[in-house]
This record gives C-alpha cells, sequence and structure tokens, in this order.
C-alpha cells in the first residue's frame, strides 16, 4: 500500500420503495470511521443491506442523505466519471461469484482497471504475473474465466486487488462459493492485504472468518455497531 | 495505452462473439458486393454511351426507323438496323456546310455473333486510336483503300476473344445477329488486315470492313441464289427454260440494284449545335429518311438506365440498411448478454467513455469489414468477369473504379454502425449497476 487510507460515513440513510407502498429503510444515519488496516465486518441476514452498505462505498450507489468520505473526498459528491476513477483507483470489490469479464484472459482481468483507467505502469505485465504468484494462479495467466472453477475464479479476483493495489477491499461473501483450501487462501491474502494497510470491509456467513481479526462489527439488522 | 487497451477490448469482445460477428460481416459484404457492381456497370454503361453521343450528333437513317432503333443499332452497333437508304443520302449531306463530316455505314453481315459494319476508311480515321497491328502493304491511313475489299479491321477484344491476328481470314454469316436464316457467305473471305488499339469504347467489339465489300458479297451472294435457283429449274423441265432466262435476268438487275448504293444509316459530324437541331428536323420531315438527335436519344436511353439504377441502387440500400438493421439488434442482443459485465467493468472502475468506445470500435470494425470484404469480393469479380461483361453489355467496365453508388454505401454504413452504436450507448448509461450486478 502507498499511503494511508481513511473512510468516513457520516450520517449516511438509504431506503428502498417497498412492495406495500411505502419505503425499505436499510441504512438509517449511519456514522463510522475507518483507518488503514481496519477490518469492519458487516453482520446480518440476507436483506439486512450488506450489499447496500458496501455499494454506497464504493459509489454505486447514491445514499438518501449523509457523505462518504475518502481520504478526504467526499465522493457521493463525484461526476460519474469522478466515481469511476475513485473505484479504479482505491475500491477492490470482491463478489461472491460474478467477478471476471469473460472476453479477458486471466492477467487481462488482473489489470484491465487500470489499463482502461489510463494507469498501467511499464512493468504490469510482472506486476500481474506476480500478483497471480501470489495467489497461485501463476499458470493460468493466459487462460480464459470459463476454464477455472469458482475456487480460482475468486482467487484471481483477488489477484486484480493486489496488483492495482487498492486500499479499500470490499469483499461481500468472498468464500460462499469455495471448498476449504481456497477458502483458506482468500482469507490469508485478505488479511495480508489488511496488515499492508487496506482497510478491508467484508460480509460473511462463512464461520470460519469469526476466527478473522476484526476491528468492528456493523449489525445492519440492529443498526448497532461494535 | 488507454486508448490501445479500448481497442484491444474491442478486439476480445468480437473475439467473444465470432460468429454473430462472422454473420454481420457477411450480410454486409453482400449487400456491398451487390452495390459494387450495379454501380460500376451502371458507369460504364453511362460512359460508353455518353462518349458515342460525343463522337457523333446526329445519324440519318431510312424513315420509319425509330430514333431509338437508330441509335442503337448505327452508333452503338448493337440492335438491327431497320431497313436502308441510298448512299446518295450520305452524299447530299457531305455537301451540306452545316456538316463538319459525314460517314456512311451499312449493318448486314456477322462473325460468330459480332456485327460487320461496312464503313469508310474516314470512319476508320475518325474513331480509331491507331491500330496495334496493320498489314504490311496497308495504309493506315486508308485502310479500305484500292484493292483492299476484303480487309477488315477488328476491335481489340474481339481479336483477343476470336485469337485472330492480321492476315486471318474468317467468312462472315449472312444476316444479323440472332437471325434464325443465317449462314456463312463461303465464297467470299475476309482477311484481317488491322488490329484497332483499345478504345474502352464499342469499336473494340467491332467488325469493320470496306462498304463496297458489303455491297459486293451481297451481289455475290445474290448470284449464288439465282444460280441455285436456275439449277432446280432446269430439273423441273426444258419447256420452261426460256422464260425463266428472262426472269433471271431481270432479278438479277434487281438484286443488284437493291445492294449497290444502299447503306443503313450516316452518322453525321455538325458544324454546331444549332446545325444539328436544323438538320435533325429537315431529314426527319422529307419523307425518305429519318433522323436522330444522337445526345438527345441518349439521353432518354439513360434516363430509362438511371431509372433502372436508382431502382436498383434502392434495392441495395434498403438491403444494406435491413443489414445494418440487423446488426443494430445482433449489438443490442450483445449489449443486453452482457449487461451484467458491462456493470461489472464500471465496478471494477472502467468507465462509461471506454465501454462506449468498446461498442462504438466493435460496430464500426464490423461495417468496415463487411465494406472491406463486399467491396473487395465485388471489385476481384468485376475483374474475373470483366472479359464476359463487356463483351455482352459492349462497354468497358474499370474493375478497381469506386462509383458514387459504392462511395454512398461506405456512407450509409458508416452512419447506421454510428447510429447503431449510440442507441446501444443509451442502454448502457441507462444501465442500473447494482440491479445488473446482483442478478443471477
Amino acid at each position: 500500500m502507498d499511503s494511508a487510507a481513511k473512510l468516513e460515513l457520516k450520517s449516511v440513510s438509504k431506503s428502498f420503495p417497498a412492495g406495500t407502498g411505502g419505503r425499505l429503510e436499510v441504512l438509517k444515519d449511519v456514522s463510522l470511521t475507518l483507518e488503514s488496516g481496519d477490518v469492519l465486518r458487516l453482520a446480518g441476514s440476507s436483506g439486512s443491506g450488506k450489499t447496500t452498505f458496501m455499494n454506497i462505498v464504493s459509489a454505486l450507489i447514491q445514499p438518501d442523505s449523509g457523505s462518504v468520505i475518502f481520504n478526504g473526498t467526499d465522493v457521493t459528491r463525484l461526476g460519474e466519471s469522478g466515481k469511476d476513477l475513485y473505484r479504479a483507483g482505491n475500491v477492490g470489490y470482491i463478489f461472491q461469484t460474478f467477478n471476471l469479464l469473460s472476453p479477458y484472459s486471466v492477467i487481462e482481468n488482473v489489470y484491465a482497471p487500470l489499463a482502461f483507467a489510463g494507469r498501467l505502469g511499464s512493468d504490469y505485465r510482472s506486476r500481474a504475473m506476480a500478483a497471480l504468484g501470489r495467489v497461485g494462479m501463476a499458470d493460468f495467466a493466459d487462460k480464459l474465466p470459463y476454464h477455472l472453477s469458482v475456487g480460482q475464479r475468486q482467487r484471481v479476483a483477488i489477484a486484480r486487488v493486489i496488483f492495482a493495489g487498492q486500499r479499500l477491499i470490499l469483499a461481500d461473501e468472498p468464500t460462499a462459493s469455495l471448498d476449504g483450501h481456497s477458502s483458506g487462501l482468500v482469507r490469508e491474502v485478505l488479511h495480508e492485504l489488511s496488515r499492508q494497510g487496506a482497510i478491508l470491509v467484508f460480509s460473511s456467513h462463512d464461520t470460519t472468518f469469526d476466527l478473522f481479526r476484526t476491528d468492528m462489527t456493523f449489525n445492519l439488522e440492529t443498526g448497532v455497531i461494535s | 495505452m488507454r486508448i490501445r487497451y479500448i481497442f484491444k477490448a474491442a478486439a476480445h469482445s468480437i473475439k467473444h462473439r465470432k460468429s454473430a460477428f462472422m454473420i454481420s460481416v457477411f450480410s454486409i459484404s453482400v449487400s456491398f458486393l451487390m452495390l459494387c457492381a450495379i454501380g460500376n456497370i451502371s458507369f460504364g454503361i453511362a460512359a460508353a454511351t455518353v462518349n458515342r453521343s460525343l463522337a457523333f450528333p446526329l445519324v440519318v437513317g431510312p424513315v420509319g426507323s425509330s430514333d431509338t432503333s437508330l441509335v442503337m443499332s448505327s452508333v452503338f452497333n448493337v440492335d438491327k438496323p431497320n431497313g436502308t437508304l441510298d448512299y446518295g443520302i450520305f452524299e447530299e449531306l457531305s455537301a451540306d456546310k452545316r456538316v463538319r463530316a459525314a460517314f456512311p455505314v451499312i449493318r448486314s453481315d456477322s462473325y460468330l455473333g459480332v456485327p460487320i459494319t461496312g464503313v469508310n476508311s474516314a470512319y476508320i480515321n475518325e474513331i480509331s486510336k491507331g491500330f496495334s497491328s496493320l498489314m504490311q502493304n496497308v495504309k493506315a491511313d486508308d485502310i479500305f483503300g484500292e484493292g483492299a475489299l476484303h480487309c477488315a479491321v477488328i476491335g481489340s477484344k474481339i481479336a483477343a476473344r476470336h485469337e485472330l491476328e492480321t492476315g486471318d481470314e474468317f467468312f462472315g454469316s449472312h444476316g444479323h445477329v440472332g437471325d434464325e436464316d443465317a449462314h456463312e457467305h463461303r465464297g467470299f473471305a475476309y482477311r484481317v488486315c488491322g488490329i484497332l488499339e483499345p478504345t474502352n469504347s464499342v469499336e473494340d467489339f467491332s467488325i469493320f470492313v470496306d462498304l463496297r465489300s458489303a455491297w459486293a458479297i451481297h451481289a455475290h451472294h445474290h448470284h449464288e441464289e439465282e444460280a441455285e435457283h436456275g439449277h432446280e429449274h432446269e430439273h423441273e423441265g426444258e419447256h420452261e427454260h426460256e422464260g425463266e432466262h428472262e426472269h433471271e435476268g431481270e432479278h438479277e438487275h434487281e438484286g443488284e440494284h437493291e445492294h449497290e448504293g444502299k447503306i443503313t444509316a450516316v452518322l453525321v459530324k455538325t458544324v454546331n449545335p444549332a446545325a444539328t437541331a436544323a438538320l435533325e428536323r429537315e431529314y426527319s420531315e422529307n419523307g425518305r429518311t429519318n433522323a436522330a438527335n444522337v445526345a438527345k436519344t441518349v439521353r432518354q436511353i439513360v434516363q430509362y438506365m438511371n431509372k433502372a439504377e436508382t431502382a436498383a441502387g434502392f434495392f441495395s440500400y434498403g438491403t444494406l440498411v435491413l443489414v445494418m438493421l440487423m446488426i443494430f439488434v445482433t449489438i443490442l442482443m450483445s449489449v443486453n448478454e452482457r449487461k451484467k459485465e458491462m456493470a461489472l467493468m464500471r465496478t471494477l472502475g472502467i468507465g462509461r467513455f471506454p465501454i462506449a468506445m468498446m461498442i462504438v470500435l466493435e460496430s464500426l470494425f464490423t461495417a468496415f469489414c463487411g465494406v472491406f470484404a463486399g467491396s473487395a469480393a465485388g471489385h476481384a469479380a468485376l475483374a474475373l468477369l470483366k472479359p464476359r461483361i463487356d463483351v455482352a453489355l459492349g462497354i468497358s467496365l474499370e474493375p478497381l473504379f469506386f462509383t458514387e453508388v459504392e462511395l454512398n454505401g461506405i456512407a450509409v454504413t458508416a452512419a447506421t454502425a454510428l447510429l447503431i452504436s449510440f442507441a446501444a450507448l443509451v442502454k448502457i448509461y441507462r444501465m442500473n449497476l447494482t440491479e445488473e450486478i446482483s442478478r443471477d
């Protein structure tokens, strides 16, 4: 990680239209601050708002009110291209399953976001290979995603985060579809990235994550941050 | 680097949906091949037509022949002439001060489907760009001079097609091209005295002989017929001989009179357009002849051709637009299929602009490949079929020439491709990222 990171949520609220005609309040006046190396676990049952929280932090959706400030920049006030650059440069998003771009090879999936943002360095290929090596996927560099298992795809998604050196990692049920070995590897790498200074926000029903070091847990059902 | 990657991404995307790409390219190329052929052939016909109309502003033919038939048979050497007129008309026109030059022509025989036209040396001097091959002792500027009754001058394409060289002999067939009762004049051989340099016009596909030989051959033919006729009568009975002989003599006299001094048309170069108009009027109203203003007649023919070309062009443009609509649907479907992927790209920080550029590039590249393949195939096909088309239509195709129809086609394709891209972009810009990314 190049430098320190700080994420602040100030009175963030978000609601969605409910089937009954009213509105379902998912986040209500949430405020919290995370700094480099902090780990936040999002708890709660399905539909409680964990993904909504991550989407707001990654600037994919706008909160109804409040602000999300990353390293002093209020990302809720950025334009679309500003949000794109914010995500490309700072946010590593890891989903449960769908993580890779199917027309691109494994190594291209690793460096594509920075390539599109025009931020690839001169030695990008060797750095991408090193990132793939870190998750045991160097031998698959030129394969297409459909050649890989779900676990392998997840490892490539993590290699992408390693390569980009993103300082805010959002992992939404990252081990839900993985076997024990892959699951262990993902946890290990996430832990390492956190130790290197990345802010890690994750949600997981995987009990093995119970042993994971967490600085904070946000229960979205109760709204309690502990 | 960023632009390079956008290109690379578009290439990846095309590679990923090869079948759809190939079908799109094939469809565009077929439409383009048609455009290329229609444009080029129409242009060739129009060019040949206009060139001819500039060479001879007026043509005078027998009374009763239509303007179109007169122009087509005597200026373009296609279609059968409709009757004959006296050689005296040519002499009359030659003496007219409003006439810069007049050329008598006679069309009656053919050789292997090619019409043989009887002309004089002045006509050859007028239309030729020189000779690529000329027999010894033959004067280039007076090729049908003394002792040249059997001399034939042939166009470059005819020489190549029938492998004729100077000195070669051939026999003409009595009757016009397409006549069912045509038969060879075995007693009268033509010898190739000269082969014309290519003119890229109807001359390349023509055979010219001395006007006098056309008369002589028919007088000869008439004698042959009469001899046959007489022979048959010999078997019928001696008591009829006397009367028959009388009749033969009469007939011979009539036959010679019928052919000698007759021509099918006079091609006229006038001193100015006013002279053309005046002569046209005079020679149409004298009751002996009909005169056709070549430019006017050609304009009418070209107008008909233009209508046909426009109709064919519209058909091709229509096909092209339909094809582009099909591509539009294909690209929209592809965008729909790739919505989740595009949402993931956005989530990874890949902006709308590079994604949009990717779609535009895909669409333009598909269109370009179609245009290139269609155009290349079209021009290659024209080059390959040029000898046959040239002979069949009496034109000289320029297979590498890009016609207006084709250039319009490129513009239509590019515009439609851009339109398709923008429609796809609207879809991308209106995409709900979180909804797409969370979709199973």
